[in-house]
Parts: structure tokens; C-alpha cells; sequence
């Protein structure tokens, strides 16, 4: 293994808390499918289960990064799919909005994400986790994580 | 009673306010404008003012251990306050209830003298009333398609977020400066929660959801993703720090930020400000000088991109200069009286200590009900991006409107 695969390990080892705000309908409906098929996921994965991502705000993100996350997520319905009305564009508006603060105060990113998924294929769950942990670990890579800063 | 107010880093705004507690005969005022040079001795109440540093712990330890009542006013103080917006560059202003638990906060820049009196009198503040409460304009709080970043408007009775400007009157309480009165969105000087920034934010994601917003598609997930890229979305709130933390920062909890620093704490405020926001903030920032650093900033800006300027207007800013002269001269004789006077005739022109009425090419609401409000009315100005120098003040802006440098020589 080469020195820059070991850091790379290293840091998606050290990445211990992910949270995970999946709404009730599709978010959480495909983590159940991949449960049933018994799939893996990231054990740094903490899933937050809530109604619709449309109730995820900068506040209970805020919560969970100042509490040690090392990352946070919202994964909702698809995009036109939502089963309340729009609440996961809602909830990717005011995350688009955070994620650009946090550029504005020299971090990436990459602490905040918002995925969808399918509630019939577990596999869109577990990849969308696949890619959070990986962004992340990139993000640490070239920026350090956010506690440095706190 | 004895008081003393002490004075710590800042524009000495709100010290220079406190000139006003000689008015009260019951009070037995002290000034104190270099608190580490203070020789300590038993007080009743001690008012402090303007930000502090770290290496202004020990003043602060002398001030907690010889007083029996502390009272932080003004929002640097409290909050961290204007000068706050440093922090995003790596600076560490601290609001002083982190370091002393058992202090009373007087919010607002400029905070309420009422507020304080009744503070030092030992009355409970009054009023726990909303901004939106007693505005004017009503909201519906629908959909907005397109943020507006510049203001010029006839409607006096739509809310400001309906109509597309960033007002933080939602979590605001009400207060004597009232910007809202002069066409100028609040920026939440005196919030009535806590972490009021981060809600704000929250709101206006909200309420931008009819704004364009990009997805990306996701490999792994085989799904739509959020997008990392700008978008409408991004591009429309250009300064989210300066409009939703202006004078909470430190407070917000949000991480220090970890920008390249200039070095230099007051460039630091201005540097990725936008450029319609700039008079408001040398507005706040300016202390005794704020009048002459305000129009010098909007002067340099109407000569280098031709911005006309009737003559009325131009009486109205020498009127504000001379009284910016007598000002000085108050506040160097600590006069309350004359202190009084001039301010009373600067809100009169410029609205408010914070001069939210002058801007770019005019003024934004009328000041004499007998004259034509045309011959003196601010426009939308063009963003045009360059340097802009004239004598102690250079800025340069880039084709957003975003600050990128700035040097303030007078101060």
C-alpha cells in the first residue's frame, strides 16, 4: 500500500459520526430495503429519522455539528416526489444556503450534504452513505475538519 | 451612585452615547477610556462598551472583581457586534457574557439609552415586542422568485421580504434606531432569540424555494444530489456572514472562520461586504468620525462611476458634516447638552446614529415633508467593479459587489 492510500485509510477510519436526517418516506423506506436485502452500509452512519427533510433546518444541523458530528446529511424523496408537498426542496434550499456560509467562513463544503433516494432500492441509500463518507474524507483531506476550527 | 463606564476596543459610539446618563442627577458619572490603565476601587455599577480581545481579560478580571452590578452595553459587547464580522478572518472577539456570567446585556447599535438607565436603576427591560410588530409594512411571507439587492420602492406597505430585500425584522425586537423607517432592511441589531442568525438563514431558505437551485446526479447513489456548484440560489444572497450575522457572529455558534486575515481588524469588517451594504456599516462603525468616513466612501463611488448628485443633496451632506464638527467638539467637552442637540439634528437628516438614510446618489426616505423628495431621492445604482480611491479611503470591488480590499487611513 503506498504512504497515500495509508492517510487515506487513516482518515475514513477516524470519521466516527456521520448523521443522517432520513425522512420517513423514501429516506428511511430504502434503508429498511437494504436492511431486508442485507446490505452494508458505513458503520460511521448515525441515521436521524425524521417526517420529511423539509423539518431538517440550520439549527438541528448546527446541533449536531456542534455536538461532534463529523459530518451531516439529509437524505429525502426524490426530486418532484416529496410526500408532503416540497419539503426536501425546501430543506436542499436552506442546506445550499449553509453550505455556501461555510465556504464564506473558509471550510468546505463538504459538513453538509442533501441526497435522495428510492424507497424500493436499498442500494440508493447505501451509496448515497458510500459518497458522503468518501466526500468527507476528501474534504478532510485537503481542508482539515471542521473541529479544528471550533 | 457611582458609575463608571469603561471603554474598551471599538468606535465609541455607544460610550460617547453614555454622555447622556450626566442628564440624570442621581448618578455620579465616571468616563473611563483606557480601562487598562484603571486604578481599581469599589463601584456600584460598572457599564462596559465596545469589543473586547483576548489581552483585555485581565482589565475585564479587575472590572468583575471591584464591581457589585456589570452591565454590557452596546452589541459589541453583548454580541460581539460589527466588529465581530473579523472573526470570519480569525480574529477573537468575544462577547463578554462568555467571560462573566452575571452580567446584564443592554443589545442594539447603538444600544437604547432608556434601556440602560433602567438597567442601572435595577428595573427589569420591558417590551419583549417584535420589529414586525410595530412596522408598518405586513407580510404574507410567500414565495419569493428573485432577491432584490438594492432598494428603491414607492410601497410602503408590503413587507420588505415580500417584496425581495433580506429584512431580519423576524427576529428582531423593537427599537429606537428603526432603519426600517428609511427604506433600509433591518440586519437584527437587537435579536430577541438566540442563535437569531442561523434561524434567519433557516427562514430565508425558506422563503427563497421558488429561486432556481442546481442538482447534480449522484454515481453512487444512482439518485439526484445537491449540487456543489453556484447556482441562482447562491448567486442571489452574495454575503450570507454580512446579512444574516452582522452583529452576532461570535454568538451564532457557528466555527471561527479561517479566512486570510488582513491583519487589520477594521478592513477585516469590510473586506467581502457588498458594496450597497457599505454605507450602513461605516455608518455603524464610525464613531464620532462616521458622518465623514460614510460620505467619503459614497463620494469616491459617485465620482468614479458618474452617479449624478442634485443639489439638495448636497446640502443636506454639508449640513451633516457641520454637524459632525459640532458633534466632535460635544463629545471632546463631554457636554451632554450639546451632545443632545446635535444628535437630535442628525436623526433628523440621516434617520438615525446609524445614518440609514444616506446612500449612493441621495437619500433613501424624505426629510423636510415641505420639499420635492425627487429632487433629492437615492436610485439603483450600477455595480461597476474597480478600484476606488480618494485620499484616505481605497476600496476595490469585483464585478459582484463584493469588497475584495479596502484601506481606512484616518483611523
Amino acid at each position: 500500500m503506498s504512504e497515500c492510500e495509508t492517510i487515506d485509510e487513516e482518515i475514513k477510519e477516524n470519521i466516527q459520526n456521520i448523521v443522517v436526517f432520513m425522512c420517513n418516506e423514501c429516506g428511511q423506506g430504502s434503508a429498511n430495503t437494504a436492511g431486508i436485502a442485507r446490505m452494508a452500509y458505513e458503520p460511521a452512519v448515525r441515521i436521524v429519522r425524521v417526517q420529511c427533510t423539509g423539518q431538517v433546518g440550520p439549527i438541528q444541523i448546527m446541533d449536531a455539528l456542534n455536538n461532534g458530528a463529523d459530518a451531516v446529511a439529509c437524505v429525502g424523496c426524490c426530486i418532484g416526489a416529496c410526500h408532503f408537498f416540497n419539503g426536501n426542496l425546501l430543506s436542499m434550499h436552506r442546506i445550499k444556503l449553509m453550505k455556501k456560509l461555510f465556504k464564506e467562513l473558509g471550510y468546505s463544503d463538504q459538513f453538509i450534504n442533501q441526497y435522495t433516494s428510492r424507497a424500493a432500492e436499498g442500494e440508493t441509500a447505501v451509496g448515497d452513505f458510500e459518497d458522503i463518507v468518501e466526500r468527507l474524507a476528501k474534504a478532510i483531506k485537503e481542508e482539515g475538519t471542521i473541529k479544528d476550527g471550533c | 451612585m457611582d458609575v463608571k463606564i469603561f471603554q474598551f476596543n471599538g468606535c465609541n459610539k455607544c460610550f460617547y452615547e453614555t454622555l447622556l446618563l450626566n442628564l440624570d442627577e442621581n448618578m455620579n458619572i465616571e468616563f473611563i477610556s483606557s480601562p487598562q490603565d484603571w486604578k481599581p476601587e469599589n463601584l456600584d455599577v460598572a457599564v462596559i462598551s465596545g469589543y473586547i480581545l483576548p489581552f483585555d481579560l485581565d482589565s475585564i478580571q479587575k472590572i468583575q472583581n471591584n464591581s457589585k452590578k456589570i452591565i454590557a452595553y452596546g452589541d459589541c459587547t453583548t454580541t460581539g457586534g460589527i466588529f465581530a464580522l473579523a472573526n470570519q478572518k480569525g480574529h477573537q472577539i468575544i462577547p463578554l457574557k462568555e467571560l462573566i456570567s452575571d452580567v446584564t446585556n443592554v443589545n442594539g447599535c447603538l444600544g437604547e439609552i432608556e434601556e440602560l438607565i433602567s438597567v442601572i436603576n435595577g428595573e427589569e427591560l420591558q417590551g419583549n415586542k417584535s420589529l414586525c410588530s410595530v412596522c408598518r409594512r405586513k407580510a404574507t411571507c410567500d414565495y419569493l422568485d428573485s432577491v432584490n439587492r438594492q432598494i428603491e420602492i414607492d410601497d410602503e406597505e408590503t413587507c420588505f421580504n415580500d417584496l425581495g430585500f433580506l429584512c431580519n425584522g423576524f427576529i428582531a425586537k423593537k427599537c429606537k434606531e428603526r432603519c426600517i423607517d428609511f427604506n433600509t432592511p433591518c440586519r437584527g441589531c437587537k435579536p430577541m432569540v438566540e442563535r437569531s442568525g442561523i434561524r434567519m438563514l433557516g427562514m430565508f431558505g425558506t422563503l427563497l424555494g421558488n429561486v432556481e437551485m442546481a442538482t447534480e446526479h449522484s454515481e453512487k447513489g444512482a439518485t439526484d444530489k445537491l449540487a456543489d456548484a453556484d447556482d441562482d440560489l447562491t448567486e442571489s444572497v452574495p454575503d450570507i456572514l454580512g446579512n444574516f450575522f452582522r452583529f452576532t457572529l461570535p454568538t451564532s455558534g457557528l466555527p471561527r472562520g479561517r479566512v486570510q486575515s488582513s491583519g487589520n481588524i477594521l478592513q477585516d469588517v469590510f473586506i467581502g461586504r457588498l458594496i450597497e451594504e457599505l454605507p450602513l456599516i461605516t455608518g455603524l462603525l464610525g464613531g464620532n468620525k462616521s458622518i465623514s468616513l460614510t460620505l467619503k466612501l459614497i463620494e469616491t463611488y459617485e465620482k468614479a462611476n458618474n452617479i449624478e448628485v442634485s443639489k439638495q443633496t448636497k446640502k443636506y451632506r454639508n449640513e451633516l458634516l457641520s454637524l459632525e464638527a459640532d458633534l466632535i467638539e460635544a463629545t471632546s467637552n463631554e457636554d451632554p447638552q450639546k451632545y443632545k442637540a446635535t444628535t437630535e439634528k442628525i436623526r433628523k437628516i440621516a434617520g438615525n446614529m446609524n445614518l440609514s438614510n444616506v446612500y449612493f446618489g441621495g437619500f433613501k426616505q424624505k426629510i423636510d415633508d415641505g420639499e420635492d423628495f425627487e429632487s433629492y431621492k437615492c436610485h439603483i445604482f450600477e455595480i461597476v467593479e474597480g478600484a476606488y480611491k480618494n485620499g484616505s479611503i481605497t476600496y476595490s470591488i469585483d464585478p459582484k459587489g463584493v469588497v475584495k480590499e479596502i484601506t481606512i487611513k484616518e483611523r
